[in-house]
């Protein structure tokens, strides 16, 4: 099939679709030519409907045949909606005997300490649609008791009385020997009617740990019957406006993968939106020489940061999906729905834009996790909004353009915003209108750095050897600002950092992830058998993209191995090159020193052991990221009084309408430079300059004019 | 709040004291080795001012709320002005030491900047063992501190820097699973020199005078939060009793008693009428109490608040001394979380009368922590540990919640795959149990099972739990939660065990332990729970159909509510008010254990 579409695609173009809760936004690139992009408001009733008729009227416009285009990839929030929205199919669960509670036992650990009026989610199937089988098999993999057939036969029949449109089925230890799985599998699929969703552990996850294992498959299976339908739609859309291309979705993980391998694993499709922006400004960060940098995407609600080393994503296993706000390496979980796969580690805060402005009952001053969300949102939109927010304490500061946002598209009123911050903050605290909204900034930005420490500091990473990558409506506002307090000395903004996440989907590779439980001690593992592990994982990841119509040649494959100190219950995954000699010794080494960096210290003379293997087998996709603009300076400097710093005076600030004004590509703080979708504020010992992407690259230290306190 | 800082200032400061005690607890949790800190996560971190006092706390366990200021008390009382850059100090003694009870290992290390002395980071850790009379330092049956395993003052375990290697091999040899304990102890040095690193650049960052006077402001902070809450309380008197079962064959009720005497913004918790110490292993020295008391009233009063000992000053805690709540040494308190548990219930029981609204009917009544420890046919050591719990008791607006940790542990569980591929053991079950919990307009949680089959040939099982005779309170004319009972299965002949058995119970091959929790209390009358609810139950099979037609009234016939006949019958149950014990006669049923000398023992009063 990618035969077919590279000798036929002269002019190829490649579509990127990110679909909100709000908008859809399309990006189309071709070869040559400046990538087109569209924003259109989503259609949340069948999202499938915004996507197709955005790309006809994309491709109309610009008068491109839908033959020309050679794929659509997109990240959906359709998973992530029917989990919060609890609209998932009906599903039932089969499980061992005695254990049918795992799921709803969780790991027993409560998310609101000293909370006495704690709510548990429900969990996603109900007791009575939890049935048991008669079987064991026992942790060495052996079977203690045999499968009793009629046991499922019953409980398929039960099942198929009720209704059910989906099926998880997870035994104990099923991650080391799977047969019961597979046959209880059978049967099931046998007595239920053809099109229920039926899906197994050995299969989403074979992985130990049962109520992790349980949920992933349970959450798998409750999505399955919706993404299929959404899928479905998507597909018949796009065919009735005659675009027959493939189609790929979005992973939490970063990766890609067809629609119709898609269909049989929606819980790897979570967290796909974010996911695409962070993959995009790696990729873009790739391009400008950047392999380490953190991700700072802020909007109206939140703030997401991320961390990429060496140009890849950081990734983690312990997501909760549901769960609110996701601040990575977060201690007390149990508030969503776990999902042990590989997501990009994105890490969460309540605090961006639309955050209000509150006082708690000792007096201090918080900002979020409430946001004024667009409507009626902050108070200078004068839409009817009386909570004071960030972007009011911005406004009042200078950052923002007093006449209007959206390149004046959308008229603010600053005088009311100043009288509500200097009466609901300034008179509370007995400090100047100014004072309250440095203030509130100074707020904001602390629980940011929070989230920027907690993919760093937190993982024995040291920020200042990383550039940020700032964006989303907010990011580069408070960019400098977050830098400053964690000695970080270079941020990144992306040109169209409005659209990242669609123009990232044509950044992602298509992959394949699979892992294997291989449990053994280093010393006490044979190479070769580890070696012969790999391989046969390796074919097993490869399978599906051949399947797509990729061939050998095309595919690369990344190994890893999941190791620990023996007694150790969390594993550190590292990376492993299986052609080197005395291989396990090698993995061993490298955790060693993965440990050493993490924690502090590493224990060479303790046993260390193999726990699990993975192969991402991958296809690399053309990394056209870039959405750079026509320069088109306007050349019309204006200047405003903006205030950088707590005790200084505001200064006077150039203000540049796009960074196509920078003169020489190159200005030095203190500069506003206002953009459609963003704004970056560039303060007075910063330095702004473009690069031949069309990035803004800001850096400190070179102080510009005899600016002092 | 001091006026020299700003309430902008203070919250930034907060967030970066919080976001250090978290870094030190996020990294014993993934570096440590046994079950109990890793899965349980039984630990606890904190940040100290240069006075010892708690600024931060890591949110892990609330019952280690308030377990730092005694144990930095003694610290500085013993090293103070002899303390150097690069020392980290280690105790667990709690006579000696202000520690909580021998498995809990303190590891602190002071910090310095430019020589001068700014505070501490500390790390708390429930060690898996410490040698002792019973596997796990669990024994009840201790009856002196001395029996429990090894006692650790206040020592250096590194000196400017340099290990004490004598201390390390000490510890080595005086443990069953050297392998685990000498882990999760690297992993609180290690976290100790990354909270190190962070607050040193905290301090720098405000330059040492102003670092001082922020954490002053954030004591006086949390002092004012709590004492507003406090004063939005009606002054007055309110008691409650609550019991433990007391240990052995023949147990003996054990009373706690507590008064909140609330004047103004002040509480005092008093637990004056409480039994005197005893002869087991549940004494809990001053510490405890004092963690206690401090964890109720906050969770009473004050969920919103930062971890920080300015909050104490509004409380104060009278506590007499040789009650078993504050005992004379040597008395034994290895196992003394079991009253930790309950002088929260008792607590709450008193909190109560004052918010109706907000308190819940009584928990499963805490952990039940049974160990089985022996060694395999290579002579090494194996031990299966690990809390169970829990379900809370119904509340004014809500069913209590199943299949959750304690609200005053928030322990986590470990998971069945990982204990059976490193441990002699196959769980049996792990279940919700039928016809268990409290009946109410909104019922208790149900009660969980769990089963423990012996792979090994020999082993020997030490248990302590509670709640078989003194039943977890119901609130608003709810009823009492089940009974907890303890079972073994030996070659198909079933043996009751006591709640606390107070001598280890040898157990063989093939040998099945099976503990029935209990469950919690309800709340309100359970004839007004609405039906469509008791359907939903009974369908979810937590519910037998007879049990729900006689203890709730509530008649079902093809998955439906017959409405008329429930009327008739919740018309009977009204007029006669002997129906009400019949939801115990379910619950022995539902689990097949024969009860017939059972009775409960409705002591609770306020």
């Amino acid at each position: 099939m990618s035969e077919f579409i590279k000798s036929k695609s002269v002019n190829r173009c490649r579509i990127g679709v990110d679909i909100g809760g709000t908008f859809t936004d399309i990006v189309l690139t071709s070869d040559g030519k400046p990538p087109l992009v569209k924003k259109i408001s989503s259609t949340p009733e069948n999202y499938a409907s915004a996507v197709a008729e955005g790309i006809d009227a994309l491709i109309k416009e610009e008068h491109i045949e839908p033959e020309e285009i050679s794929d659509v990839v997109h990240a959906t929030t359709v998973a992530t909606n029917a989990i919060l929205e609890g609209k998932g199919a009906h599903t039932g669960l089969i499980t061992t005997k005695g254990f049918r509670d795992v799921l709803e036992f969780r790991r027993v650990r409560f998310p609101e300490l000293y909370n006495l009026s704690y709510v548990k989610p429900r969990p996603l199937v109900e007791r009575r649609d939890r049935l048991e089988v008669i079987e064991r098999i026992s942790a060495d993999g052996s079977v203690r008791v045999i499968l009793d057939e009629t046991s499922v036969v019953k409980a398929a029949l039960k099942l198929k009385g009720r209704g059910v449109a989906a099926v998880a089925i997870c035994l104990l230890h099923s991650y080391i020997n799977p047969t019961h799985e597979k046959r209880v599998e059978e049967i099931i699929r046998d007595i239920m009617p053809a099109g229920t969703f039926i899906c197994s552990s050995y299969d989403v996850l074979p992985e130990i740990r049962e109520y992790e294992r349980t949920s992933t498959t349970v959450v798998n299976a409750y999505l399955g019957p919706v993404l299929s339908h959404y899928l479905l739609q998507l597909r018949k859309k796009l065919n009735d406006i005659k675009v027959t291309s493939p189609l790929y979705v979005m992973q939490s993980g970063g990766g890609q993968m067809s629609d119709s391998a898609a269909l049989n694993l929606p819980a790897y499709f979570v967290e796909s939106g974010p996911a695409a922006g962070v993959v995009a400004a790696a990729a873009i960060a790739k391009r400008a020489g950047l392999e380490q940098i953190i991700t700072l995407d802020i909007g109206g609600t939140t703030a997401k940061t991320a961390i990429v080393e060496g140009g890849e994503p950081s990734r983690t296993s312990e997501y909760e999906v549901g769960a609110g706000v996701n601040l990575s390496s977060k201690l007390v979980k149990g508030a969503g729905y776990s999902i042990k796969l590989s997501f990009i580690d994105v890490s969460e805060i309540g605090a961006g834009g639309g955050s209000v402005v509150w006082f708690d009952d000792g007096g201090l001053m918080k900002v979020g996790p409430e946001s004024a969300g667009s409507f009626p949102g902050p108070v200078c939109y004068d839409l009817g909004g009386e909570k004071v927010t960030l972007t009011d304490a911005n406004l009042l500061l200078g950052y923002l353009n007093p006449m209007g946002l959206l390149g004046g598209r959308m008229k603010i009123n600053r005088e009311k915003a100043y009288s509500y911050v200097k009466q609901s903050v300034g008179d509370h605290l007995n400090l100047s209108a100014m004072d309250a909204a440095m203030g509130i900034f100074t707020v904001a930005v602390n629980n940011m750095v929070r989230a920027v420490k907690s993919v760093s500091t937190y993982r024995g990473r040291d920020p200042r050897e990383f550039t940020l990558v700032a964006f989303g409506g907010n990011g580069a506002v408070l960019a400098a600002a977050i830098a400053d307090e964690l000695d970080i000395t270079k941020f990144l903004v992306p040109s169209r950092s409005g659209v990242l996440s669609a123009a990232g989907l044509l950044a992602a590779d298509t992959t394949n992830e699979r892992v294997r439980y291989l449990f053994g001690v280093v010393g006490d593992l044979e190479d070769d058998l580890v070696l012969s592990a790999f391989d046969s994982l390796r074919v097993e990841a490869s399978t599906q993209l051949l399947e797509q119509g990729f061939s050998p040649t095309e595919i690369s494959n990344n190994m890893f191995a999941d190791l620990r100190y023996r007694g150790q219950a969390f594993e550190l995954t590292v990376p492993v090159h299986i052609h080197t000699p005395k291989l396990t010794e090698m993995m061993a080494h490298r955790f060693h020193e993965e440990h050493q960096l993490t924690y502090g210290h590493k224990s060479t003379d303790e046993q260390v052991e193999l726990v699990s293997i993975r192969v991402s087998a991958r296809v690399s996709k053309p990394k056209e990221v870039t959405v750079e603009r026509k320069a088109k300076p306007t050349a019309t400097f204006e200047k405003r009084m903006v205030k950088f710093k707590a005790n200084c005076a505001e200064v006077e600030t150039t203000i540049l309408n796009g960074r196509e004004n920078i003169d020489n590509k190159c200005i030095c703080g203190p500069v506003i430079i206002e953009e459609y979708d963003s704004t970056i504020v560039v303060p007075p010992d910063w330095l702004a300059e473009v690069d031949g992407s069309g990035n803004l690259i800001v850096s400190k230290g070179r102080v510009s004019h005899d600016f002092k306190c | 709040m001091t006026s020299n800082v700003d309430p902008i200032t203070l919250e930034v400061f907060q967030n970066a004291l919080s976001s250090i005690a978290d870094e030190l607890a996020l990294v014993i949790m993934r570096s440590a080795y046994s079950n109990i800190v890793r899965d349980s996560m039984d630990y606890s971190t904190a940040v100290c001012d240069c006075n010892g006092l708690t600024i931060a706390q890591g949110l892990t366990t609330p019952v280690h709320l308030g377990s730092f200021p005694h144990a930095m008390r003694s610290l500085i009382d013993a090293y103070e002005g002899k303390m150097s850059p690069g020392d980290v100090f280690i105790f667990n003694d709690p006579y000696e030491a202000g520690g909580m009870h021998l498995p809990d290992f303190y590891v602190i290390k002071p910090v310095f900047v430019q020589d001068r002395l700014e505070g501490y980071v500390a790390t708390l850790a429930h060690q898996i063992d410490v040698g002792g009379i019973a596997p796990g330092g669990m024994g009840v049956f201790s009856q002196e501190i001395f029996q429990e395993g090894l006692r650790i003052p206040i020592l250096k375990l590194f000196d400017k820097g340099q290990a004490n290697e004598s201390i390390f091999s000490l510890i080595k040899i005086n443990t069953r699973m050297p392998e685990s304990l000498m882990g999760d102890l690297r992993a609180q040095i290690s976290a100790c020199n990354t909270g190190e690193k962070g607050m040193i650049s905290l301090v720098n960052k405000y330059d040492g005078n102003s670092f001082r006077e922020h954490c002053e402001a954030l004591h006086d902070y949390a002092e004012k939060i709590i004492r507003k809450q406090i004063a939005k309380l009606p002054d007055g008197k309110y008691k409650y009793e609550d019991y433990l079962d007391g240990v052995g064959e023949n147990p003996e009720p054990i009373k706690f008693c507590v008064s909140i005497n609330i004047k103004g913004d002040h509480v005092n918790i008093d637990w004056t009428g409480t039994s005197q110490q005893v002869k087991a292993a549940i004494n809990g020295p001053l510490p405890t109490t004092h963690a206690m008391s401090y964890l109720g009233v906050r969770c009473a009063v004050a969920t919103q608040m930062p971890n920080c000992e300015g909050y104490m000053r509004a409380i104060s805690v009278t506590a007499p001394k040789g009650s078993i709540v504050n005992p004379f040494e040597p008395a034994a308190c290895g196992a003394r979380g079991i009253i930790c548990f309950r002088m929260f219930d008792t607590l709450l029981g008193a909190f109560a009368q004052i918010l109706p609204d907000r308190i819940p009917a009584a928990n499963e009544g805490g952990s039940t922590a049974p160990h089985i420890a022996g060694r395999d046919v290579n002579n090494k050591p194996f031990m299966v540990s690990g809390g169970l719990m829990g379900c809370w008791g119904g509340n004014s607006s809500s069913d209590g919640v199943e299949g959750i940790s304690n609200p005053a542990a928030n322990l986590g569980n470990t998971p069945i795959e990982l204990l059976e591929s490193r441990q002699p053991i196959e769980i049996t079950k792990y279940a919700f149990i039928t016809n268990s919990g409290g009946p109410g307009c909104q019922r208790g949680g149900v009660a969980l099972v769990r089963g423990y089959r012996l792979l090994e040939e020999a082993a020997e099982l030490v248990v302590r739990s509670d709640r078989r005779s003194v039943l977890p309170y119901g609130l608003a004319d709810g009823l009492p939660g089940t009974p907890s009972w303890n079972v073994i299965y030996s070659d198909g002949n079933q043996k009751l065990l006591p709640a606390c058995p107070m001598e280890s119970v040898p157990m063989k091959k093939g040998d099945e332990f099976i503990h029935y929790q209990a469950g919690a209390g309800g709340y309100g009358d359970p004839l007004d729970r609405e039906p469509d609810k008791v359907l939903r139950d009974t369908m979810n099979e937590l519910f037998s159909l007879d049990y729900a037609a006689e203890v709730y009234g509530v008649i079902i016939e093809n998955e439906w509510v017959s409405e008329e006949k429930t009327a008739k019958k919740r018309k009977i149950l009204r007029a006669d008010k002997s129906h009400k014990d019949a939801y115990l006669q379910h619950f022995h049923k539902a689990i097949g254990v024969d009860f017939s000398n059972w009775k409960p023992h409705f002591a609770n009063k306020s």
